[in-house]
Order: structure tokens, then C-alpha cells, then sequence
């Protein structure tokens, strides 16, 4: 749904480094150079990043586009 | 007992101990984890939730957000004088969260909390609690209390706390051939060749997971890789809730207590 505070296993933080990490892999950065960079070094906490799918932001678009619908 | 410290920033710490056992080791390490009190949030209160993640999902992300934690200034509940369930300003700290969008979709982070106490803040201001449409609101009231890791892991102060004995790699230069197989199997790049023979590198990375003994195709074999069972390498990765000096401290005057308790009893027997 929306990235983990933490990673499942250890607990390591990882919620603020989902958007510099997405964004990073989007640009065309290679992703085990990323997770490098932002110090994620176990592999606990890299697949918790690697295998993330933000499906909030599809969900969301439902609110979005409903807010048009509602009655002022 | 010989301490030396090997690797150190603002979250972690590695440690070489010698002159010690893995019983005092894995005491050390078994305190950290589920002794050491830090703080997180408890209860929340939610007042108004419109967004898409329904009151418990919230109450959930809300409650693993690390919090920078006091030890001086705070009891741990069960030992306040207050004795309250609900707590007085020494054992409870109290946050709030409001955030509310009208025409356009936002993030809401860990920095739109406010707390009542400008030290116990969360980690980073970076972390997504939730995410808005437009007109959508949410409104909760969050309390943070000490707790240890016992009891939750969000009480938990590291996210990594583990020790390894000291390993010794020695190559018999008469016996090897040179043929390189154990550099290429080393997960951790210990080992290369120098000249006209193996060299190892960084012996504190072994893992001691012995597969350059697998590799070698020599009989007997021209490595041997073994350990020092008096001394670790203890490593401990703090969530930023306190320094990993302080998780330490805490943790040894922890197990000074306990055996301080231990002695009274044997005395009164
Ligand atoms: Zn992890
Ligand atoms: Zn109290």
C-alpha cells in the first residue's frame, strides 16, 4: 500500500529513504548502487525497498477523481 | 577485557573486545535488544480520518515512527511515581498530528507531528505517514511512552546488535599452488594474491563461512581458518533513538542492577 516505516525483519528506518530511492531508479540509476549510497546494507532491508510497489498512489486517484463527483 | 573501537558514526559502532567469553557477549547483546528502554508512541486517539488508510493501518505507522529519546528526563511508566495508567509529564509525551489538503494530493511526514516536547521528535522528518486526496483530513492526538524491546519491537533502541569471534585466516604458503580459487569464492574479498603468494586483506570481514577451505582442491588443505574464542567483534546499529555509545552505556548499568539484585538475594538466603 504505502512503503514501511521500518524494514520487517531488523527494523532499520527506511520510509524517509523510499522517495530518494524511487527517484533514483527512475532516472535510470542502478538500484544496488542506490540502496548502497543510502547505507542499506543488509538484505533484509534492501528487499523491503527493492520489492516495494506504491499502490497508494493508484487507490488515490479513485479520491481524486471522486472529489469532482461529491456535490458542492 | 581489552576494548578497541573499530568502525564509528553517528548510529553505529564496532567494537573489538578480547579477553572476554561469548556468555558476557550474548548477555551484552541480549540486553540491548529487549532491555534497553527508548521511546515510541503507545496510544493515539483518533479524532478524524478521512484518508485512504483506514484508523488502525494509521495508528500502526504512527506507533513505528523512532523517536528521539530522553533517558535522563524520563521514567519508564511502571516505575513512575505518578502510578497512573495514563501518566503524568514525567512517563508520557504527548504528539499531535493535523493535516488536511483542499485541492491538490500531499504527503503527509513525520514532520508535520508536534510535540509537546521539542527533544522527543521523530528521527527524521522524512518518513510518510499517510498520503491525502484533496479534501481529505486527518486529525489524531498520539502519546509516547518509554517501553523496552520485550515488550514491542518498536521499543527496540537498534536495528542490529550481534557479535562474531575474532577470525584467524592463515595460508600455508608451502602447501599452495597460487591456483587463485579461494579469492574468487570469498564473499567478502578477503584474500588476494600478492606476488608469489595469498595475502589476506581484512580478516576483521571474515565470516568464517569457510568455503576458501571447500575451494581449495589441495589435500591437505593450504588454508586453514579458525577463531579466537576470547575475542568478538561486537557491531551494534542503532534506529537513531540514542547513540549507540549511550544504547551501551545503558545496557551495562542494566546488567549492573540486575546483578546488584542477584547478590542481595543470595545474601538474605
Ligand atoms: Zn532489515
Ligand atoms: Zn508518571
Amino acid at each position: 500500500m504505502i512503503v514501511p516505516v521500518r524494514c520487517f525483519t531488523c527494523g532499520k528506518l527506511l520510509g524517509d529513504k523510499w522517495e530518494e530511492f524511487s527517484r533514483r531508479v527512475r532516472e535510470g540509476e542502478d538500484a544496488s548502487k542506490v540502496l548502497d549510497d543510502l547505507g542499506i546494507n543488509r538484505y533484509c532491508c534492501r528487499r523491503m525497498l527493492l520489492s516495494h510497489v506504491e499502490i497508494i498512489d493508484e487507490i488515490i486517484k479513485f479520491h481524486e477523481a471522486g472529489k469532482n463527483l461529491r456535490p458542492p | 577485557m581489552n576494548i578497541q573501537i573499530i568502525k564509528k558514526n553517528d548510529i553505529s559502532l564496532r567494537l573489538l573486545i578480547e579477553d572476554t567469553n561469548a556468555a558476557f557477549m550474548n548477555t551484552l547483546r541480549r540486553i540491548v535488544t529487549s532491555e534497553v528502554p527508548s521511546m515510541a508512541i503507545d496510544d493515539v486517539v483518533i479524532i478524524e480520518n478521512s484518508s485512504t488508510l483506514q484508523d488502525d493501518f494509521l495508528a500502526h505507522r504512527v506507533g513505528l515512527v523512532p523517536l528521539k529519546t530522553d533517558l535522563d528526563t524520563y521514567n519508564l511508566p511502571e516505575d513512575c511515581t505518578c502510578k497512573s495508567e495514563f501518566g503524568c509529564n514525567l512517563c508520557r509525551v504527548s504528539l499531535a498530528l493535523e493535516a488536511e489538503t483542499e485541492d491538490h494530493t500531499i504527503t503527509v511526514y513525520s514532520s508535520h507531528f508536534k510535540s509537546e516536547n521539542p527533544v522527543v521528535v521523530p528521527v527524521s522528518d522524512r518518513i510518510p505517514i499517510a498520503k491525502l486526496a484533496p479534501s481529505q483530513k486527518i486529525r489524531l492526538e498520539a502519546y509516547a511512552r518509554l517501553g523496552k524491546g520485550k515488550d514491542h519491537a518498536r521499543w527496540q533502541p537498534v536495528s542490529m546488535c550481534a557479535y562474531k569471534y575474532l577470525p584467524i585466516v592463515i595460508v600455508n604458503t608451502k602447501l599452495c599452488d597460487l591456483c587463485g580459487d579461494c579469492i574468487k569464492i570469498c564473499p567478502k574479498n578477503i584474500l588476494t594474491k600478492a606476488g608469489d603468494k595469498i595475502e589476506i586483506r581484512n580478516v576483521l570481514d571474515c565470516t568464517l563461512c569457510q568455503d576458501c577451505i571447500d575451494a581449495c582442491k589441495k589435500n591437505p588443505k593450504a588454508l586453514e581458518v579458525s577463531w579466537n574464542e576470547n575475542s568478538f567483534i561486537f557491531e551494534i546499529e542503532s534506529t537513531g533513538v540514542l547513540t549507540p555509545e549511550r544504547i551501551l552505556k545503558g545496557a551495562l548499568s542494566i546488567l549492573e542492577g540486575k546483578l546488584k539484585e542477584f547478590l542481595d538475594q543470595l545474601v538474605v538466603k
